[in-house]
């Protein structure tokens, strides 16, 4: 059957060539930006215009020499620190609500199903006025002002909010779906034999679903790193400000005068340090494409992004 | 007996996070509404300009959409089927452009910009692709075409194997069992993933920040044209741009539940 | 299939698109202007498109600061009219503009307001005030943005710069970023220019600033010499500076007086800018106050601005 064979060729190499192309084409597009990387002539003559009393000496290297940068340490702590602390607080809201959601008949359930997974499509710049609407005026403008501190252009309450919304989002459709895909009946079976809720949701649920559960969590830790423009709006940088205006506990975490690492990257590239502002966004690829390799290698099925 | 709510505080705790997650959503989406105000809001939306970027939103997303539809099915098939070496990897490098910020994305295509193919095009046809609508469409391809991947490699994952051995056992070639059988069984997925890959593109507007500029009117997108208004400090567009864009997104979400059904993909 | 048939239909749509956009057969310019321009450059490219329907006008609005590197890495643009002519002698020295005359290319002046939100809470009357512990003040980036370098010179000739950096809450990559914090309360009180204040009239208190601290700014044109469409350019360049330019720049809050007498450092002199500020205070007073009279004699001719700005209870157009 030659001829079943040869159409079966062109039928495999068919489809090859599409995920070939998908491929070769996000390779280029990281991989051809290494050059950038590297300073060029007229980046030197640029900067001796536009930088005013930066170091240029370290900024005239490779990459910005941005490893030398205390700048640099500081924001990916920043960022580390907060998407931590924010998947952690998504993790302790999103796995009841999902549990709530995929177990209980609620009444309106598809309404909330529909206004939670619509927040997956709404773009940054919406979810960022949003909340500042929402902070800034009204009765939690009052509040703020009884609680002495203001959350929009902060870093703890601010940062943390504005990458939690969306994260939130992403970590809970994770976890109903793995909650869906759980027999209900184990936990029938575990509460007929005398077990309270809770404890069947630990000893029974819990532990089937526990690759999802990781699952969703790194992929609310993926979203958090991913987040701009909701920062940008919300908190804005906070660079040029004088160390004196951090508390001390942020000093102490090493977090002052640091930002957002999405932010820096964007103010980086619009400032002219390219190959710094470059420099910042392969850390940035790097640490999602590791957790993408992890994710896929845990065999995660039945995810969006 | 009336079964009423029976014990434990675990579902008591889960129904009470749900409800107050689900009240501080709704505060946050209907805020802008109450700060607005109904007569604005009416004067807002009896405007053009809110209209003409609502167009060009929706005409550049179902653009994007329908190219990476046809490159984002037959990839998304190929990866679900197919057993290559490193697979993990490929998969992992396609889906880079919709894991990272993007920002870091419009960074990297605005560096590639100035190379091949792209100043090729520059020279010979003076199109500068950085300020024009084809740099929206760029942007919007390079997320959504993974983003579709992503989603059709998970439609077809569901679809068991044994209906195109059947198909093939019965003499058919392999393409007539791809559109005869493979995709009208994937059919609710693919429409479920079209709408929701059209809300995406829709919505991406950070990469047009650094790669294209603002040219009122022709690559302005709605997300967009909210960034530039913001800092216009044009308080009432703002808000009533971001009313339309939630209205927009809720009504794809809505559609997708509605005609997708059964597919359980999202 | 259904779907591929819809694809096949979207495609041919596309094209059709894709021929319509390629073959536009206007010229047009594009105009790198600074954020803090977008009012009165909006109006000035509807009245000249209107007189010229062959030439359209795209502008480009970016922070100051950041012009360079673009201008650098894209080579496009015909028309550069930055924040500050210190941005333009950047471009000048790097080559991009080769014919800038300062005594005849400046078509407008800004003149720098104290602007606090709405009630004024801590009591902000003057640029001393700014040291004040406990008020929250919003600077400017200088790198990035015209409004920046003023924030400096101003309170180093102040003597507090020292003190108002301790007090700083918001850094600005660009001018309208402190413009929506004061208006968000975000701030306590900034400077920036009468016609960044003057967007915000319902939700800001505008306070002049005495002489010798009132900054004036040039603001200058030029055209780049990677300009495609030299002789458009030129045309709009001199409708910017022709007397019908100018009145347009009034309306939006500039300062067009042909001579402002200016020391070293470009503060103002004596009160030639006095009355436009009083039309700007009034203007704020008349937006928030249905009974303030808005005619010639109180707002000058900020009167179109006002009008449009009682339509809405929130700023818009």
């Amino acid at each position: 059957m030659s001829g079943n064979r040869h159409s079966r060729t062109t039928y495999n190499t068919f489809f090859y060539s599409f995920a070939g192309f998908l491929f070769l084409y996000s390779a280029y597009l990281f991989l051809s930006n290494l050059d950038q990387l590297f300073v060029t002539e007229a980046a030197i003559k640029t900067r001796e215009i536009t930088s005013w009393g930066e170091d240029r000496e370290i900024l005239n290297q490779f990459a910005g020499g941005f490893w030398k940068d205390p700048y640099f340490w500081k924001s990916l702590n920043l960022t580390l620190v907060i998407t931590i602390m924010t998947t952690f607080i998504a993790a302790i809201l999103g796995i009841p609500t999902a549990y709530a959601l995929s177990r209980y008949r609620i009444p309106g359930k598809s309404v909330v199903e529909v206004l939670f997974s619509s927040l997956m499509v709404m773009p940054g710049s919406v979810v960022g006025i949003c909340l500042i609407v929402m902070f800034n005026y009204g009765p939690l403008w009052d509040l703020q002002n009884w609680l002495g501190f203001k959350f929009a252009h902060s870093i703890f309450p601010g940062m943390l909010i504005a990458s939690l919304v969306l994260s939130f989002a992403f970590g809970m459709s994770a976890w109903k779906s793995t909650f869906d895909s759980v027999n209900p009946r184990f936990e029938q079976v575990a509460r007929s034999l005398g077990s309270t809720r809770w404890r069947a949701f630990k000893t029974v649920t819990f532990p089937l679903a526990k690759s999802g559960i990781i699952t969703g969590i790194i992929l609310a830790w993926t979203r958090a790193m991913a987040e701009f423009s909701a920062v940008l709006f919300f908190c804005g940088t906070f660079r040029e400000l004088p160390a004196s205006r951090f508390s001390d506990f942020t000093r102490f975490l090493q977090m002052d005068q640091a930002d957002w690492l999405s932010v820096a990257v964007w103010a980086q590239v619009e400032f002219g340090n390219i190959e710094y502002g470059f420099a910042l966004a392969f850390v940035l690829v790097f640490i999602g494409g590791i957790s993408v390799y992890v994710m896929h290698r845990i065999g995660a099925k039945g995810y969006v992004w | 007996m009336a079964q009423r709510y029976r014990g434990g505080w675990w579902p008591a705790l889960c129904i009470g996070i749900a409800g107050s997650i689900l009240f501080v959503y709704i505060l946050l989406v209907t805020s802008n509404w109450i700060y607005l105000g109904w007569h604005d809001t009416l004067y807002f939306f009896s405007k053009s300009r809110m209209w003409e970027r609502f167009w060009l939103t929706v005409w550049t997303a179902t653009v994007s959409t329908s190219f990476s539809l046809l490159i984002g099915i037959p990839a998304g098939y190929a990866l679900s089927r197919y057993r290559f070496p490193c697979r993990y990897m490929v998969a992992s490098i396609i889906d880079l452009p919709i894991v990272v910020s993007p920002a870091v994305v419009g960074a990297f295509l605005f560096g590639i910009t100035t190379r091949f193919p792209f100043d090729w095009i520059s020279e010979y046809y003076g199109i500068y692709i950085g300020r024009n609508v084809y740099g929206v469409l760029l942007v919007q391809f390079t997320v959504t075409a993974a983003f579709c991947a992503r989603l059709m490699k998970a439609s077809f994952d569901m679809i068991p194997t044994k209906f195109e051995a059947v198909s093939h056992s019965l003499g058919a070639s392999p393409f007539r069992t791809f559109f005869k059988v493979v995709l009208p069984m994937a059919k609710n997925g693919i429409i479920a993933s079209m709408i929701v890959v059209w809300a995406r593109a829709a919505a991406e507007w950070e990469g047009l920040m650094l790669f294209v500029g603002a040219t009122e009117g022709k690559t302005d997108i709605m997300p967009f044209a909210i960034y530039l208004d913001w800092n216009g400090g044009m308080m009432g567009w703002v808000t009533s741009m971001s009313i339309v864009c939630i209205l927009m997104a809720i009504s794809a979400i809505s559609a997708m539940k509605i005609i997708g059904g059964k597919s359980n993909v999202w | 299939m259904k779907t591929i048939k819809n694809l096949v239909v979207l495609l041919v749509i596309f094209s059709f698109f894709l021929v319509t956009q390629a073959y536009g057969g206007e010229k047009s310019i594009l105009f790198h202007a600074g954020l803090g321009q977008r009012g009165a450059l909006n109006e000035i490219k509807a009245v000249f498109e209107k007189r010229n329907p062959d030439i359209k006008v795209n502008f480009s609005y970016k922070g100051s600061g950041y012009f360079i590197a673009d201008i650098t890495r894209s080579k496009q643009g015909d028309l550069f009219m930055p924040g500050e002519e210190f941005y333009l002698m950047q471009a000048v020295e790097r080559g991009f503009l080769t014919d800038y005359d300062p005594k005849t290319d400046i078509p407008a002046y800004f003149v720098t307001v104290i602007i606090t939100p709405k009630g004024n809470p801590k009591d902000i009357k003057t640029i001393e005030d700014f040291a004040k512990p406990g008020v929250r003040v919003g600077l400017g980036n200088p790198r990035s943005c015209a409004i920046g370098i003023w924030h400096q010179k101003t309170f180093k000739k102040a003597g507090i710069w020292d003190k108002v950096k301790e007090n700083a809450t918001l850094s600005a990559k660009c001018i309208p970023e402190l413009g929506n914090a004061t208006q968000h309360r975000a701030i306590d009180a900034t400077i920036v220019w009468g016609t960044t204040a003057v967007l915000y009239l319902r939700d800001v208190e505008i306070i002049p600033i005495e002489h010798k601290y009132r900054g004036i700014i040039r603001l200058p044109v030029g055209i780049l010499k990677f300009a495609r469409y030299r002789e458009e350019a030129q045309k709009l360049m001199d409708f910017i500076l022709s007397e019908e330019g100018r009145a347009i720049f009034h309306k939006h809050a500039y300062a067009v007086n042909p001579v402002i007498p200016v020391d070293k450092q470009s503060f103002c002199l004596d009160g030639t800018t006095d009355q436009d500020m009083e039309y700007l205070v009034n203007a704020a007073k008349a937006v928030k106050d249905d009974s303030f009279p808005v005619t010639k004699k109180t707002v000058g001719d900020l009167t179109e601005e006002v009008i449009r700005q009682k339509k809405t209870t929130r700023a818009g157009d």
